[in-house]
């Protein structure tokens, strides 16, 4: 029996010098996978514009209904996006989300990322509703360039065939 | 027409001759993709996308006939050699047909391939996305990648206006000129053309103001892509979140089938919805844009009690109280003739009838009616309930063989969609006949056209009545049968000449002698009547009704008199017995209830969704003579601030009712949100008004019997016995309100909700599948196309006695030289063009003069006149048409006309001068 107990003390003095495999939350966080699907992100390009159209396409794609697009129209004097549409409500409901990754999939300009943020926790269910200002990145966190299809506000009529990049 | 017999793709199908091969492929339920192709729209074979195998029997020369192969069946070749369009290719017989060969298909991946060279592929921000015929037809038959360098694309700037109301994506335009051919073909206002060529091929409006149009809304229904658009449904929503609610439009008499599209209780757009006898698959601007005024900030949240000069919000009991204790008060002391009521013609037939019924049977008062009262009103004869058309009437197969008589109406401004039907019947073959004393857009129809003097249309009627009986084109067998009084009206037009009384009317004899053939030697007649024929009056209208009734074109479907009369729901209004002699005693008419009302007969009135003051601003100080004055509606109106309780209601969107339109076809519209505000309907405020007067001991009479005969005004039923649920005013739904309407108004048997629910398919006669037509825009009707209502002359043993007379002349008067005429305008600048985008077409209050006046009285276009007749005077803009008969004026009956100040009745008689007077304004 005294063998037992010294046996079983020697596992705990053996793990005792092994580097713990805890991380001490939240101190210390763990990190995630590259592909790891967390809270979203509305993207924007480089220039500080919003990469999000307003196209309702991950909305059409969510499976849990989480999202909400209300599109407008770009004033082209002061655009908020590249194009004539954009989104001027973004909600996602984050009880709601079940993290699949379909709207970054349908996503025509990589506008919403799940990104690796995976602390989620709300104190009422008011507070779970994500809006556009929660989700937008920075403006000065943007990257990329417009894509040639998205410059279409100050577009004038080009000659047959020229390449209008 | 001989029927032929092809194969399609295998199948063997047996269609009319003169098919052609994408509509027999239809029918046989094989689709064949279109872009230009429209079933509505003649083709043209634009697009090439319909491109298929043709084989047909080949022919020997020498013998004319089919060569027959060694194994017995005939010899078959490709037609020319070549893929034929199957659009423009009719079917003959023992032609093959094969729309899936590889020689097919190919052909159809390098047509999307060519489309999309220059498509910009902008699909996530465009509003045809998901209801795309290019988009979906990609997905079936196109290829999935392009050789075309993606960077090569042409560019056009975004979009352009084509007008007010609809946007011009040139970049997306496939130009399969479905737009031009609409509006060139169905609507009649050429305003769309081409422009350049190559690949600035654009389309372009021709007219000024740009796309000048009122039906330029279907063209985006029609468009196989996103390059036209509607400035009303820009960027709102995706057409996959809508949620369409079954309605119909509340601006005019037709009464069009549309959809509320709604998003969250938002409305996002109105779309048509297909009913053939109705509308086809056509709406008007007026209808597709002018809903946005349910959703104004303006609208009316709750009831609001007057408290010395102001009207303060109070709460539905207090409000109820209050007008159960006035009424019973006036009645008390003033007896129940002292309470009137007016409720406006756009109320569906629920809220006129316990509108009605309150009145009738709870506060036993017969002052009810319909009009405003205004002095230019015109007198309602309605031939629709007796004469009516015939049950099963549909105006879309009719074409060769009928002949329409249009007498006194502007149909594009008092009922738009009966232009686009009327336009049909005419390039379907069909005779027209347009009686009016000024021109109109109709005139631009293949018709006759007959311009009478204004007021003296009866006498054309009566030319025609004449020719009838000279030259012997009655239908003896019928009149006979049905018609009393033949001999009587011989007599009465004894002493008249065909020539004397075209001369009376001003109207050239031969094209009247060649209209009274035409309508009295073909198959069908119809007759519609409009506003200007209600302002002749009873001469003209009861000419008409004779003008059916000896050609025998009434009781038959297809034949008969359409009577257009002001007001969405006029026709429910006359039949649920809202006006004055519909019942055993009759009431006061809306001219007759001012007029008491001044002189302190008439105490107290309901006045529901109408707004006398606005058009005769002198109701105002017969309204302020009323010791108590209740309106309901859903906007503060210049009525309402007269009244003394404002009771709000919900809006055609917030509640679900019937109505009847003007050809008595009984059409249910959903509940599209919940009530705005929390708002009821108007048959639910009817019965909250009677609950509280039976609460506080009013006794209810039976239902009223019998009307006084008096034929139009028959409406109200003999019938019923009054159920026992009935007086306990207990209406749950509005359900409960149209099976009592079903029950007691007469002829309004079949139209509970759950006949009204029965769908007939296959609507036009083509197919199951008819979403490759319109592809992704859905026409969809799963409401039912309504129940029409036999009018008395359905029953074969009605009869009918003639009674046209000849009138005397329309007085001249030499200090008013002019005759003024109120010209109904669909786009009136009235309540329900709040927030809308057709705000900018609203027309402002001008008077229209002949050009030649003009310069006698030295009037420059634009310039201000003063008009003056025997009651008063107004200055306000002229307008001059070239067009416009001498002596004769018109103002366009719109919000701000100074029309009843000057009117005298429908016709009146002014003198025009240039206004010099430094004042400017038509106050």
């Amino acid at each position: 029996m005294i063998g037992t107990i010294f046996k079983g003390l020697g596992t705990t003095l053996r793990y005792l010098f092994r580097k713990p495999v805890t991380v001490e939350y939240p101190e210390v966080k763990r990190p995630v996978r590259e592909r790891f699907r967390g809270r979203h992100q509305l993207k924007r390009f480089a220039n500080g514009m919003e990469r999000c159209i307003g196209c309702s396409l991950c909305a059409a794609a969510c499976p849990a209904d989480a999202i909400l697009v209300v599109p407008a129209e770009n004033d082209p004097a002061a655009p908020v996006s590249p194009g004539e549409r954009y989104a001027a409500r973004y909600e996602i409901n984050m009880l709601r989300c079940i993290f699949c990754g379909y709207c970054e999939d349908a996503c025509p300009t990589n506008a919403i990322v799940l990104e690796h943020q995976y602390e989620l926790s709300f104190y009422d269910r008011r507070s779970s509703i994500l809006t556009k200002e929660d989700l937008l990145v920075p403006p000065d966190k943007g990257h990329g360039e417009i894509p040639p299809i998205l410059q279409q506000l100050n577009r004038r009529p080009s000659p047959p065939a020229q390449i209008d990049l | 027409m001989p029927n032929v017999t092809l194969v399609i793709d295998g199948q063997t199908v047996t269609v009319p001759a003169g098919t052609n091969i994408v509509d027999a492929a239809r029918i046989a339920g094989i689709a064949i993709p279109v872009f230009c192709y429209h079933p509505k729209l003649k083709p043209v074979g634009m697009c090439r996308m319909c491109l298929v195998e043709v084989w047909t029997p080949k022919i020997d020369p020498a013998t004319r006939q089919a060569v027959i192969g060694e194994d017995g069946r005939p010899v078959m070749t490709l037609m020319m050699g070549k893929l034929q369009p199957g659009c423009v290719t009719s079917v003959s017989d023992g032609m093959e047909v094969r729309t899936t060969t590889d020689r097919v298909r190919f052909a159809q991946k390098g047509q999307l391939e060519f489309l999309l060279t220059s498509h910009p592929l902008d699909c996530p921000v465009c509003d045809k996305g998901g209801e795309c015929p290019l988009q979906n037809l990609t997905m079936q038959f196109g290829p999935s990648t392009s050789r075309f360098d993606y960077a090569d694309k042409i560019h056009f700037e975004k979009p352009i206006r084509l007008g007010d109301l609809i946007y011009l994506d040139r970049e997306r335009c496939i130009l399969c000129s479905r737009c031009v051919r609409f509006q060139d073909d169905i609507a009649g206002d050429p305003v769309l053309g081409f422009d350049n060529r190559g690949r600035t091929w654009e389309i372009i409006s021709k007219s000024d103001p740009p796309f000048d149009s009122k039906f330029s809304g279907n063209t985006t229904d029609i468009c196989p892509v996103g390059a036209l658009t509607t400035a009303d449904f820009r960027f709102k929503a995706r057409v996959w979140e809508l949620r369409p609610t079954p309605s119909i439009c509340p601006h005019c008499p037709v009464g069009c089938n549309i959809s509320l599209d709604m998003r969250y209780d938002r409305l996002m757009r109105v779309m048509p919805r297909e009913n053939d006898y109705v509308n086809e698959i056509w709406i008007c601007d007026k209808g597709r844009f002018g809903m946005r005024f349910i959703e104004s900030p303006e609208r009316l949240r709750q009831p609001l009690i007057r408290k010395g000069d102001t009207l303060t919000p109070a709460t539905w009991d207090e409000a109820i109280a209050l007008i159960a204790e006035k009424l019973i008060a006036i009645r008390t002391h003033a007896g129940a003739a002292a309470l009137g009521g007016l409720a406006s013609p756009d109320l569906p037939n629920e809220d006129l009838y316990l509108f009605q019924k309150l009145f009738r049977q709870v506060l036993r008062s017969p002052n009810l009616d319909f009009c405003t009262g205004a002095p230019g009103e015109p007198a309602i004869i309605d031939l629709g309930a007796t004469l009516g058309v015939g049950k099963g009437t549909n105006l879309s197969n009719l074409g060769a063989g009928t002949s329409v008589l249009v007498v006194g109406a502007d149909p594009e401004e008092e009922a738009p969609l009966y232009v686009l039907r009327l336009r049909g019947i005419a390039a379907r073959g069909g005779d027209l006949t347009i009686i009016n004393p000024y021109p109109t857009k109709l005139d631009r129809t293949p018709a006759r056209v007959i311009r009478p003097r204004a007021g003296a249309e009866a006498f054309v009627a009566l030319a025609l009545l004449k020719t009838l009986i000279e030259e012997e084109l009655i239908a003896a067998d019928f009149v006979t049968r049905r018609v009393q009084g033949f001999d009587e009206l011989k007599m009465r037009l004894r002493n008249h000449s065909v020539a004397s009384l075209c001369d009376a009317a001003g109207a050239p004899e031969d094209v009247v002698r060649s209209a009274a053939y035409a309508f009295a030697k073909a198959d069908n007649g119809i007759i519609i009547y409009g506003r200007v024929a209600l302002a002749s009056g009873a001469d003209l209208i009861d000419a008409l009704a004779d003008l059916a009734l000896l050609t025998g074109h009434v009781g038959r479907p297809n034949n008969g008199v359409i009577p257009l009369i002001p007001g969405a729901n006029a026709r429910g209004a006359l039949d649920m017995g809202v006006h004055p002699g519909a019942g055993k005693k009759r009431g006061l008419t809306a001219r007759e209830m001012w007029a008491a009302a001044r002189e302190g007969r008439l105490r107290g009135m309901i006045i529901a969704g109408m707004d006398p003051v606005r058009d005769n601003p002198a109701a105002a100080e017969a309204l302020d003579a009323l010791e108590f004055l209740v309106v309901q509606d859903i906007f503060l109106t210049e009525t309402a601030q007269h009244a003394d309780v404002v009771l709000p209601t919900a809006s055609i969107a917030g509640r679900e009712g019937t109505l009847t339109n003007a050809e008595r076809r009984v059409q249910r519209f959903r509940q599209a949100r919940i009530p705005e505000f929390n708002t009821p309907a108007g048959w639910d405020v009817a019965q909250r008004i009677a609950r509280a007067l039976i609460a506080l001991g009013v006794k209810p009479t039976a239902p009223d019997g019998q009307g006084d005969g008096r034929g139009a005004s028959r409406t109200l039923a003999k019938t019923a016995a009054t159920t026992a649920s009935s007086d306990q005013w207990d209406y749950a739904v509005a359900g409960d309100v149209a099976d009592e309407i079903a029950a007691t108004v007469h002829g309004y048997a079949d139209t509970t909700y759950e006949s009204l629910g029965l769908t007939r398919k296959p609507q036009w006669g083509r197919q199951p599948n008819e979403a490759i037509f319109y592809d992704g825009t859905s026409y969809e009707n799963t409401e039912g196309v309504g129940v029409q209502i036999a009018a008395e002359a359905d029953n074969p043993k009605a009869t009918f006695t003639l009674r046209a007379r000849v009138p005397p002349l329309f007085a001249t008067n030499d200090a008013y030289p002019y005759t003024l005429l109120a010209a109904p305008r669909a786009y009136d600048g009235r309540a329900w063009s709040r927030d809308s985008k057709l705000l900018p077409r609203m027309v402002t209050p001008h008077l229209i003069l002949n050009a030649d006046d003009a310069t006698a009285l030295g009037i420059a276009p634009g310039g201000l006149v003063q008009i003056a007749s025997e009651v008063g005077c107004a200055v306000l803009p002229a307008q001059i048409d070239r067009n416009l008969p001498r002596g004769l004026a018109l103002m366009p009956d719109v919000d701000g006309a100074p029309l009843s100040r000057v009117q005298t009745g429908p016709l009146t008689r002014i003198a025009i001068m240039a206004h010099i007077s430094e004042t400017v304004g038509t106050r």
